[in-house]
């Protein structure tokens, strides 16, 4: 005979404004099997706990039912009261009387009502409840960082500096990411490259860092501290042991005019190529898609003239197997590109530019070595334009957030471009101003009024060309909606910046949500800001949301504390909350059928063949078998057995019909 | 056919295989299955248009795969059953010869499970145009019509469960209704015990089910219990884009995708 235990918390005035508690505890009180029905104020509290450890002593219980908050909230603090009073943990089990009741309701007969129709199915549950022990696993301590931009380098050289093993990928031949590109940082405008170059080269000299560049993630199996990850090397065309770097190759490629990418189309590359003289590793990588060997079938020019033989003409993609104990997700954004501002003549004027490829013209190392000169004609632009918001802060865009860091990149943009042309004049529309952040309002101040940028509040309907001027259509909000009209040399978006494209891919590769927009999601906005709902994988950086460089250094160094914690321990202990198989006594075995529909079912890949074979070794029968180290105790191979052989423990089919009866029976 | 008969014949005599599995002449004028486990029995089989009973229903059973390899006369809808049952692991090459029998009483003897395949995706399921008709007709009632419809059809039935034992898809060494810790579906032949009932069993087919009327024909009440499957058949193609039985197992409505559009998971 079951002696359940049941506490009901008023959770301050949370529940008992709504709910009589009192009458809540002493209905339940009068059901078969309750021992012991008790209301407090705080039942979390030291006195609440004390009250559940003396009752559990005093009457023996077997079972405790706590009314109280959701199990997401209190469920582990009551288990551990629990444990700690000398009953099995899992005997435990929360009615959640505040979300799913007393916030939700209005005060009166009904939602008491209620409250004992919760507590009821609980103690019916409990009743059928079993001890149930955590299940341990090891923990492989490598990390896996997927990005080589600043958030994964932070992360990387982090962990490793705790003394784990890192392996960073990034897709590029290069690691650096954007912060790479940029010509100064702001609030303090110091050299983006001069203080992020060390940290490349730190990650590249790092003993427990191996980087994998021109590298990406090709599937992922696996569990928290027991990942097993294949990497795609995909070829570089190259002996990496025997290239020294010396960039004859580069000089000599014939195919000379292919974009850059590094400098977002501003300037040219040729097929075998470094991304920038700052890379690392500083090792050229042959673009398959423009050397003329691969399209045509003639040249080799770099392999005549490399002086150590390191070019591979018929080096293949190669698959590379790591075991890993966490996983770092830091691979960051991408900016809208053109066609998607049709009314901004994005893609039609060469002279319509994104910041990003400001960056590029205002860089020492970019195509123009820092003079900002327009691409069209190559004429240092007397009136510039800047746009604020453009794609960003837009619901007919698809775009209705913030990007977040643009108001600050576009102040800076404007000064630099004033520090840079002092005859020159340029212009920002925005819509509002936003510079929360350390020295950001006084940045953007500095900017209004030490360089005189012509801060407009408005935005700009279209830009055309007329008599080789951008003429700039917008309103000044500020002075009633007086139109304005600008005739400039150049103009900057501050295209929004989006989700990177495959990222949708990637979150499936990983089983981490996203969110409508691709960006994935943190396991809670306020609390886990770098965890995801898949145990073991962390965020850092732009692929969570648009973040600047201090915040993305600030969660790659999270992330970082998060997977060294996890490394911190021998053995993870998970909770047992996971479907099993049944297993029965001879000549049945299992009620299971093994047709292994829950095979394909299963999202996780958790369940897996098991042979039942006699004492001389002759197969009996083949069932299914949960892993209990992969399983998520999602329900749905559960939902999808025929023959109901498995079960999730502590969602067991007794279980569960025992609560639908004591809602449908009458008491 | 003395086609199969002289094959079967042989498959005994060489030891081949230890049981041929066909029809026989039963009583008046209806058909049964025969188990040829000796040569001087396969005099006895036969084939016409009143053999519809679906004879994989035999293949999974203990008793017979116990006997050892089976072989087994095949029309379209048995040989269907055979590829779903294979995909489900529950018979394979090296326990099963097929002996496929055409539309126009042709047999073709398969050397081994994908060519079974290979013959089965030629053709289709489509349900016959009666059914449709039927199946038509239920969809323009009203719910309030349909639930009636329903029940008054259900009502005889008394769970003499011939539908589940003459469905080769209907395998399981323990059925759903017979898990009774806790009894979710309710025992007793009442007006929600036959609803559940048959509802748990249309579901349980839904992506499984070859239409091949067998718990139809079982049903000594004539109870039209293959509408049921029959609509599930219709859902599946206009909301999954249909199925086949493949060995591929890419079973339609039990596979994981992580584009599923449920995103649940996610």
């Amino acid at each position: 005979m079951s002696k359940i235990g049941v506490f009901v918390c008023h959770c301050g005035e949370n529940i008992s404004s709504t709910v009589d508690c009192e009458k809540v505890a002493a209905t339940v009180g009068k059901y078969d099997g309750v021992a012991f029905s008790v209301d407090y104020k705080y039942m979390c509290s030291d006195p609440g706990q004390s009250i559940i450890k003396n009752a559990i002593a005093e009457k023996g219980l077997t079972g405790v039912v706590v009314a109280a908050c959701s199990p997401r909230m209190h469920e582990p603090t009551f288990r551990k009261v629990c444990a700690e009073a000398g009953l099995n943990p899992y005997m435990c089990e929360m009615a959640n009387l505040r979300e799913h009741c007393s916030w939700v309701h209005e005060k009166g007969e009904a939602t008491t009502e209620k409250a004992i129709d919760l507590v009821r199915i609980l103690v019916e549950k409990v009743k059928y409840n079993q001890s149930l022990n955590s299940i341990k696993v090891p923990v492989t301590k490598t990390a896996l960082v997927i990005g080589g931009g600043i958030a994964g380098i932070q992360a990387s050289l982090d962990i490793a500096n705790t003394g784990h093993k890192v392996i960073l990928i990034e897709k590029d031949p290069s690691i650096g990411g954007h912060m790479s590109q940029l010509s100064e940082t702001f609030p303090t405008l110091d050299c983006s490259q001069c203080i992020l170059t060390p940290r490349m080269v730190e990650v590249a000299q790092h003993p427990n860092i191996t980087l994998y560049t021109y590298a990406e993630l090709e599937s992922l199996e696996g569990f928290i501290g027991n990942f097993k990850a294949k990497i795609r090397k995909k070829s570089k065309s190259l002996d990496e042991k025997l290239c020294t770097g010396c960039g004859l190759c580069t000089t000599k490629c014939p195919t000379k005019k292919i974009p850059s990418e590094f400098n977002e189309g501003l300037g040219n590359r040729t097929a075998i190529y470094v991304p920038f003289p700052q890379a690392v590793p500083n090792k050229p990588v042959i673009d398959r898609i423009h050397c003329t060997y691969y399209t045509k079938g003639k040249c080799k020019i770099c392999e005549k003239v490399c002086p150590t033989g390191a070019i591979r003409f018929d080096q293949e993609d190669q698959i590379v197997e790591v075991e890993v104990g966490a996983i770092v997700v830091a691979t960051g954004f991408a900016v809208k590109r053109p066609d998607f501002f049709p009314e901004y003549g994005y893609g039609k004027y060469a002279d319509v530019i994104t910041g990003l490829q400001f960056e590029r013209l205002a860089s020492a190392s970019g195509p123009t070595l820092g003079e900002i000169r327009r691409p069209s004609d190559g004429k240092i632009p007397e009136k510039i334009v800047f746009l604020a918001c453009a794609g960003s802060r837009d619901p007919a865009k698809g775009i209705p957030y913030c990007s977040k860091i643009c108001c600050m990149y576009i102040a800076k943009h404007a000064m630099l471009y004033q520090h840079k042309v002092h005859s020159g004049k340029s212009y920002v529309f925005y819509m509002d101003i936003r510079a929360g952040g350390k020295m950001y309002e006084e940045f953007v101040r500095r900017a209004i009024e030490d360089d005189g940028v012509n801060y407009i509040r408005g935005r700009v309907s279209k830009i055309y060309e007329k008599n080789g001027k951008l003429i700039v259509s917008g309103v000044d909000t500020l002075l009633n909606a007086m139109p304005v009209e600008i005739e400039a040399d150049m103009v900057v978006l501050a295209t929004a910046g989006v989700a990177n494209e495959g990222a949708e891919e990637l979150a499936q590769k990983l089983h981490i949500s996203y969110d409508p927009y691709k960006f994935f999601a943190e396991a809670h906005p306020k609390l886990k800001p770098v965890e995801t709902n898949t145990g073991g994988i962390f965020l850092a950086g732009s692929c969570q949301a648009p973040r600047d460089i201090p915040e993305s250094v600030a969660m790659a160094s999270g992330a970082a504390v998060k997977v060294a914690g996890l490394f911190s321990q021998d053995e993870l202990t998970r909770e047992p909350i996971i479907a099993v198989v049944n297993r029965q006594a001879a000549p049945v075995y299992s009620s299971c059928v093994g047709c292994f529909l829950c095979v394909s079912a299963c999202p996780y890949q958790a369940i897996e063949k098991e042979e039942i074979k006699n004492r001389t070794g002759d197969l009996i029968k083949s069932i299914a078998k949960v892993n209990p180290g992969l399983c998520q105790g999602c329900g749905t191979c559960v939902a999808f057995c025929r023959t109901k052989s498995i079960d999730i423990q502590g969602y067991t089919h007794e279980q569960m019909y025992s609560e639908v009866m004591a809602l449908l029976n009458e008491y | 056919m003395v086609d199969l008969i002289k094959r079967a014949k042989e498959l005994i005599e060489t030891s081949a295989v230890r049981v041929v599995i066909g029809y026989e002449q039963g009583i008046g004028n209806k058909t049964r299955a025969l188990f040829v486990e000796k040569a001087e029995d396969a005099g006895k089989l036969i084939f016409d248009s009143r053999c519809v009973q679906n004879l994989a229903v035999y293949i999974t059973k203990k008793e017979i795969k116990e006997k050892g390899k089976m072989a087994i006369a095949a029309t379209l809808p048995v040989m269907r059953s055979i590829i779903q049952l294979a995909s489900e692991f529950q018979v394979n090459d090296n326990n099963l010869l097929v002996l496929g029998i055409t539309a126009e009483s042709k047999l073709i003897e398969f050397a081994n499970l994908v060519e079974v395949e290979t013959f089965v995706h030629q053709y289709q399921i489509e349900i016959d145009a009666r059914n449709k008709e039927m199946l038509d007709k239920l969809g323009k009632m009203t719910q309030a019509e349909r639930w009636k419809f329903w029940i008054d059809e259900l009502a005889p039935c008394f769970k003499c469960y011939a539908c589940r034992a003459a469905c080769p898809m209907c395998y399981c060494h323990r059925c759903t209704v017979d898990f009774n810790q806790p009894q979710w579906i309710p025992v007793p032949s009442h007006e929600l015990g036959n609803l559940e009932w048959h509802i748990m069993r249309a579901m349980h087919l839904t992506g499984r089910c070859i239409d091949c009327d067998a718990c139809y024909n079982a049903c000594p009440l004539s109870i039209p219990i293959n509408l049921l499957t029959k609509k599930m058949l219709e859902d599946a193609k206009e909301h999954f884009g249909g199925y086949q039985p493949s060995l591929k197992g890419d079973h339609l409505m039990s596979t994981y995708k992580p584009d599923d559009k449920e995103n649940f998971i996610h």
